[in-house]
């Protein structure tokens, strides 16, 4: 019953037109958008790599993830759209609330609940094909597309919302590994955002990539926050997570410690870990 | 450039020992003998001997070589067999082999004079319809074994079965087909029991040349795939395959070259005659209707075995020379155009 109900859900976000759906994007700002109770992650049955973490994402809101390598921070990340059930013998336990049904059970449409949860991973991805199509795919395997003009219209539309256009506009039948690495990030962005997700998860989105790219991908985040989408971004750059996100969260040794408005999070933290990990004792 | 360093190295060494005459800088020349020998890569306590580094310096010097040397003999001794045995092959063969009434006419019984024109349409037949059988099998099978397969024992059990067929002798493979194919299903000596005994010869070649393909494929093209929601299915198809297809496409064209020059599993399948064909003939019953698939089927390779062990034909050598210059130029072909058209295809789909 629950999956029917988030299916249905996901099909209609789905069939939503650009208009009604930005409507209800800057209506939802600030909506309660994906919410976790005691979410935890066994590899195998003896190690647990992650536990009772208890968080909630709101829309238009960034949210980072902080923690040394190793911390679970990306485990958590991947148990939100669970790819972690990519990975043989990984289970995630708790419950994870999305669009008011909870999406860790065995009937969930997981597919469905992908294309509304969009991932950025940590090295650009982008498929061995033109630019156009790297876009174009997933918007047409969904059938998302009526026809020809509005595929033409959601990918330019998906790669404005990335801040990519201008830059590639006149070259879309161009290889997409003909791009350099930020602008490779910024068309998985763009291939994300084609879906119209309304959780946009960022994995590490800038470790490979320079000062300057990193720059573009975090005031991308920003603007796609603002356009009512809840934006999660694991880091491991504590001045990347004061830059750009409104919440912070800390993990350490696959829980998480604190938790809260990011100025205060680095300003007055409470936990003698986080005061360690923010103070360069260790990390 | 190793060797280079090495000759530096002893040079300089070299110049210590003769610094070191002085027996009061005999200590610094040591610890700098150490150095130029920590430059030369060698390993040593810091007391070694100036005169040990550089005799040790020399050795590998030489040592590296007479390897070099030795490696670069056997390289050139198999580019020297190659050579020999094309220009061999294709220089007794010449004559015949750019003849077209020897490409085109029939052999001939008794007289000499007889072509290979059957034949070589048999072979590209057979070819072709063992790889229309081989490659959606394959494709399947290297499809489920790297994106769906479990790690069990069945999956274990599989690829082992695959290994086993790719290591039968085809000649096992040929008297296997004639028991089930000639004479279980009844086909006789035809096309279609050649073909599949080609295709239990073929797949396991291909289904790890796919396979290898598909490993290749870096992981994050699956994961942004199925993070875009797209089934494991859509993901394979869309994302994996055409990433893979550069190597596919040449893994196929070479075990097509393999096929093609196959003798000894076909002896017994396809047989051992070339009816004369008729390619204005379009009577699928006919046995001399080119494109029936149960009239029997002498290839090339056969009919290389077949002229030299009980040809009557008073020019059998110069036939059999031919012959086998066309199949080693058409294999020759095959390999050339594997490379061309794999490194053609990635590079279309990656650079640009």
């Amino acid at each position: 019953m629950a999956t029917d109900s988030l299916s249905n859900v996901a099909a209609s976000t789905a069939n939503i037109s650009l208009g009604e759906h930005a409507a209800t994007r800057t209506s939802a700002l600030g909506e309660v958008a994906i919410k976790t109770e005691d979410v935890g992650v066994f590899y195998n049955e003896k190690s647990q790599a992650l536990r009772n973490v208890s968080l909630t994402f709101h829309r238009g809101e960034v949210a980072a993830l902080i923690g040394p390598s190793g911390c679970g921070k990306s485990t958590f990340l991947r148990c939100l759209n669970l790819m972690n059930l990519e990975i043989p013998h990984c289970r995630i336990v708790g419950s994870i609330h999305y669009h008011g049904s909870d999406i860790v059970n065995d009937k969930i449409n997981m597919f469905d609940l992908r294309k509304s949860i969009g991932m950025v991973f940590q090295q650009p991805n982008p498929f061995r094909k033109s630019i156009y199509d790297n876009v174009a795919l997933a918007i047409s395997r969904h059938g998302m597309a009526s026809s020809k003009a509005d595929l033409d219209e959601r990918v330019e539309r998906a790669l404005r919302a990335a801040v990519l256009w201008d830059e590639v506009k006149d070259d879309l039948n161009k290889s997409a590994y003909a791009l350099s690495g930020g602008q490779q990030q910024r068309l998985c962005i763009a291939r994300t955002l084609a879906l119209d997700p309304d959780v946009l998860l960022m994995d590490e989105p800038c470790s490979a990539l320079d000062p300057i790219a990193t720059r573009a991908i975090e005031d991308t985040a920003r603007s796609i926050a603002d356009s009512g989408i809840s934006v999660i971004i694991v880091t491991h750059n504590m001045q990347q997570a004061a830059r750009v996100s409104d919440t912070t969260s800390f993990f350490y040794l696959g829980e998480m410690v604190e938790t809260g408005p990011t100025e205060r999070i680095f300003s007055n933290p409470s936990d003698d870990r986080l005061k360690g990990y923010i103070s360069g004792q260790f990390g | 450039m190793a060797k280079l360093s090495a000759k530096k190295a002893a040079q300089q060494v070299k110049a210590q020992v003769a610094k070191a005459s002085s027996p009061v800088a005999s200590a610094e020349a040591a610890g700098l003998g150490v150095s130029a020998a920590s430059v030369a890569g060698a390993v040593g306590a810091p007391t070694i001997d100036t005169q040990r580094i550089v005799a040790h310096v020399k050795k590998a010097g030489a040592q590296s070589k007479v390897a070099t040397a030795i490696l670069s003999v056997i390289a050139a001794l198999i580019c020297a067999l190659l050579a020999a045995i094309v220009i061999y092959i294709i220089g007794s063969g010449a004559e015949k082999a750019f003849d077209i009434a020897f490409l085109t006419k029939p052999p001939s019984q008794f007289r000499a004079g007889g072509g290979i024109g059957p034949e070589l349409f048999n072979s590209f037949y057979l070819l072709v319809l063992t790889l229309v059988i081989s490659i959606p099998l394959s494709l399947g099978a290297a499809i489920f074994l790297v994106e769906y397969a479990p790690e069990n024992w069945i999956t274990n059990a599989i690829k082992t079965a695959i290994e086993v067929l790719s290591s039968l002798p085809s000649i096992v493979v040929g008297l296997f087909g004639f028991l089930l194919f000639v004479l279980q299903m009844n086909w006789g000596f035809s096309i279609m029991s050649g073909a599949l005994a080609l295709t239990m010869f073929n797949i396991p070649i291909l289904v790890r040349v796919i396979q290898q393909a598909l490993e290749a494929v870096p992981r994050d093209q699956r994961d942004a795939g199925l993070a875009l929601g797209l089934t494991r299915w859509e993901t394979t198809v869309h994302i994996l395959l055409p990433c893979a297809m550069p190597a596919i496409i040449t893994g196929v064209i070479l075990s097509a070259g393999r096929v093609f020059g196959e003798a000894a599993a076909l002896i017994y399948t396809a047989g051992q005659s070339a009816p004369a064909l008729d390619f204005t003939s379009f009577d699928l019953s006919s046995p001399s209707c080119p494109w029936n698939v149960w009239r029997p089927a002498e290839t090339l390779a056969v009919h290389i075995w077949k002229i030299n062990s009980e040809g009557v034909v008073p020019d059998l050598t110069a036939v059999s020379n031919g012959t086998a210059a066309i199949l080693v130029i058409c294999i020759l072909a095959f390999n050339l155009i594997a490379r061309f058209v794999g490194r053609r295809l990635s590079r279309k789909l990656t650079a640009e």
